[in-house]
């Protein structure tokens, strides 16, 4: 059975960062996009998701309609400043690839840095906002809804259960975990960022992020320190009274072009005394190097160089790669949970019909006996009601829970006409093909409260 | 029975926080282990509460019995832990020790000593409690002291593994510390204190060659002793996380050697 799913968009594998920039949408336009499809009647259920990385829409088509072709307008409407056409860039997979694909970047599988952490925020998100738009039928329908539920919780087990988490990939990832491991909490914390190299400046943010206290700048050109200490909301000093800031700092940060150390011992060592031993945290990513490495000798100092860092990140990028098939192993069996709900979603309107069917004959068989016993008072009909409706019910729940259990195992259309031929429902009662069914999903809720006792 | 069913639970409870030291945080880990812990805990107090009512006597005289007693003030300590998810991993630094207590006493056999002591009533229960309070203030600063020497250790070689990542951070080890010792430090005084002024009311003098009373002693001055390592030439974490541990050997090994050669008649030394 095939599933009427598609996903349409860019990635970081399809298009350069140029093409990904003028496809992505910020917040408030992606329920412009997602309201603009379904006005245009393209689409039954839709999903954007957009961030650094990938603009894709996961989408139920309308019927008779064409997923790509959809998407490529939408992204069309845009003033795009692209080398050819737009088709070139895109992709497009359908059914369980689609689902396949959601599921592997919900769990950072597809990630430029495998097993990347915010892309489950992002899923989330984009899931939810699509959720919350004030559309009939809701854009996001039974079919996608379970979609991104089972994704999200398939992330959240391929997070918890491999390793594909462990470890940050990038320097400026590695220097916010050693902060974190060395002082906790980064509230309070001031960092000195010596010189104006960009991988400094990008750990700066970083920390800035995390919410650090303040960034100093010195720098061997005063008005450079002077741009970078205003970008962090911190303060400029000349390279030469360092001594003076370092008592009070918990983060170096260093990479100036100095052809020698900027840091020492004995530098350092003065400062001890007035900062009264709290740890210090060093990353020198300068090349030659800005900091004496015998610092690193001192206790409290924790000194790490550029090929410290990098040597961590390649570890970690190698343990995420041994956990890839594991993950996979999680993500495989969380599309066939979802193949196989979809595919109990075809016995709905049979078991409706079963049901149809039993309440009109318990109806008529009851209005029948309460005919012949017209003595009866009340409350002793009502009890009668009662039974006959939990009798129904009793007889009726083991065969459409069964009926939905072979469903789900594979047991397909020779088990929908032998039930079919059992309970003599003809095709009427069916939803039709897959592409009908999949244009409009039967409504599980009923079917689920009806059969429960 | 019940000592030993919380013995087990301790013993299960230690499982999956090494499963989680050396796999690395996997589905329900923490859960079961605080949950299996929680339940040690909770036997553990039944099981007291069943020796008092059996017995008429309170677990704190006999030997085997305080050193049950004392487990259980170390596992309260781990549930307190437990409740807090920044140091609930200081929990396997604390856990050993328990075991180590609640086993020793179930070897040697959790017995009443059917002896009426002198020193009874509020005051005793006060004394032993707030002693039993400052060994575990000890024992936890001991413990936060061992994960932090770990941790730095792994943040100086630069091996940002699964240790690296199961130890809290060194800020929070510290905080653990200074609270384990400043609450353990003003038990272990109050306790000596209460047991000063029973015994010179009581006994008219200080009895300063009884062994418990050496060991008291030795023990509220190493206290001091961590305390100055912390205060010399600054705030020094590291120094402090290491005198916390040799401390707490030191109180250890004392009281181990004073049992031993002063063979103790059944009490706690």
């Amino acid at each position: 059975m095939t599933l009427p799913l598609s996903v349409v968009g860019v990635s970081h594998e399809t298009a350069p960062v140029e093409v990904r920039e003028q496809l992505a949408y910020g917040p408030y336009e992606v329920s412009d996009a997602l309201l603009a499809l379904r006005n245009a009647g393209e689409v039954e259920e839709a999903v954007l998701l957009s961030t650094c990385h990938r603009t894709e829409v996961y989408l139920r088509p309308a019927r008779g309609g064409n997923a790509f072709h959809a998407i490529e307008r939408m992204f069309s409407a845009r003033p795009l400043v692209i080398e050819g056409n737009l088709d070139r860039y895109l992709f497009e997979k359908r059914g369980e690839e689609a689902v396949r694909h959601l599921f592997r970047v919900t769990a950072g599988l597809d990630a430029m840095v495998t097993g990347e952490a915010e892309i489950q925020g992002q899923v989330r998100e984009a899931y939810q906002q699509a959720t919350a738009l004030e559309t009939i039928p809701p854009l996001v329908g039974p079919v996608l809804n379970r979609l991104f539920q089972t994704a999200l919780a398939s992330g959240g087990q391929v997070r918890s259960e491999t390793s594909i988490g462990e470890g940050t990939a990038s320097v400026a990832s590695v220097a916010v975990e050693l902060a974190g491991k060395i002082f906790g909490s980064l509230q309070e914390k001031r960092v000195l960022l010596l010189g104006a190299g960009m991988t400094g400046e990008l750990i700066a943010s970083a920390l800035s992020r995390e919410g650090v206290r303040s960034v100093a700048v010195a720098n061997r050109t005063y008005d450079r320190a002077v741009r970078l200490a205003l970008k962090h909301h911190g303060q400029a000093i000349p390279l030469d009274r360092i001594s003076e800031v370092l008592p009070t700092v918990d983060i170096v940060l260093s990479s100036t072009a100095a052809p020698h150390p900027v840091l020492t011992r004995a530098i350092l060592r003065d400062s001890f005394i007035e900062r009264r031993r709290h740890p210090l945290l060093i990353i020198d990513i300068a090349i030659p190097r800005d900091v004496d490495p015998s610092v690193g000798d001192e206790p409290e100092v924790f000194l790490y160089n550029v090929d410290d860092l990098r040597t961590i990140v390649e570890e970690h990028v190698q343990l995420r790669a041994g956990a890839v098939a594991e993950a996979d192993r999680i993500i495989h069996a969380s599309c066939e949970d979802f193949g196989a709900w979809y595919a109990s979603l075809e016995v709905v309107p049979i078991i409706q019909s079963i049901r149809g069917s039993a309440e009109t004959h318990r109806e008529r068989e009851l209005k029948r006996l309460f005919h012949s016993l017209g003595h009866l008072a009340p409350e002793d009909r009502a009890r009668v009601e009662d039974f006959s409706r939990r009798l129904q019910n009793k007889l009726l729940h083991e065969p459409t829970a069964q009926l939905r259990r072979g469903m789900a195992e594979g047991a397909g259309r020779s088990l929908i006409d032998a039930v079919r031929f059992l309970y003599a429902i003809d095709s009427a009662g069916d939803s039709g093909t897959d592409s009908e069914r999949g244009a409009e999903p039967p409504d599980m809720k009923d079917v689920d409260e009806e059969g429960s006792e | 029975m019940i000592h030993l069913s919380a013995f087990v639970f301790y013993v299960g409870a230690l499982i999956p926080w090494i499963f989680l030291l050396f796999r690395g945080a996997r589905g329900h880990t923490v859960l079961v282990a605080s949950g299996l812990t929680g339940v040690a805990v909770a036997l553990h107090a039944m099981a007291l509460v069943d020796f008092w009512l059996t017995f008429g006597e309170l677990p704190l005289g006999g030997l085997a019995p305080a050193l049950s007693s004392l487990a259980f003030v170390g596992g309260l300590a781990l549930v307190a832990m437990l409740l807090s998810r920044e140091v609930a991993r200081v929990a396997l630094g604390l856990l050993p020790f328990v075991l180590v207590l609640q086993g020793a006493a179930l070897a040697l056999g959790i017995e009443p000593t059917h002896r009426d002591l002198d020193f009874q009533g509020v005051g005793f229960v006060l004394h032993v409690a707030l002693a039993f309070l400052g060994l575990q203030g000890l024992a936890i600063a001991s413990a936060a002291g061992l994960l932090y020497l770990m941790q730095h250790h792994e943040l100086k070689v630069k091996r940002l593994g699964r240790l690296f990542r199961f130890i809290p951070p060194l800020a929070t080890l510290e905080r653990v510390g200074r609270v384990g010792l400043s609450v353990g430090f003003i038990a272990l005084s109050l306790a000596l204190v209460l047991g000063w002024a029973w015994t010179v009311q009581n006994r008219g003098s200080l009895e300063i060659d009884d062994p418990k009373v050496v060991w008291a002693v030795m023990s509220w001055v190493i206290f001091l002793g961590i305390f100055a390592a912390r205060r010399v030439r600054g705030r020094n974490e590291y120094r402090s996380a290491l005198a916390a541990v040799i401390g707490f050997a030191i109180v250890i090994g004392t009281y181990l050697a004073l049992r031993l050669t002063s063979g103790g008649g059944g009490l706690f030394l």
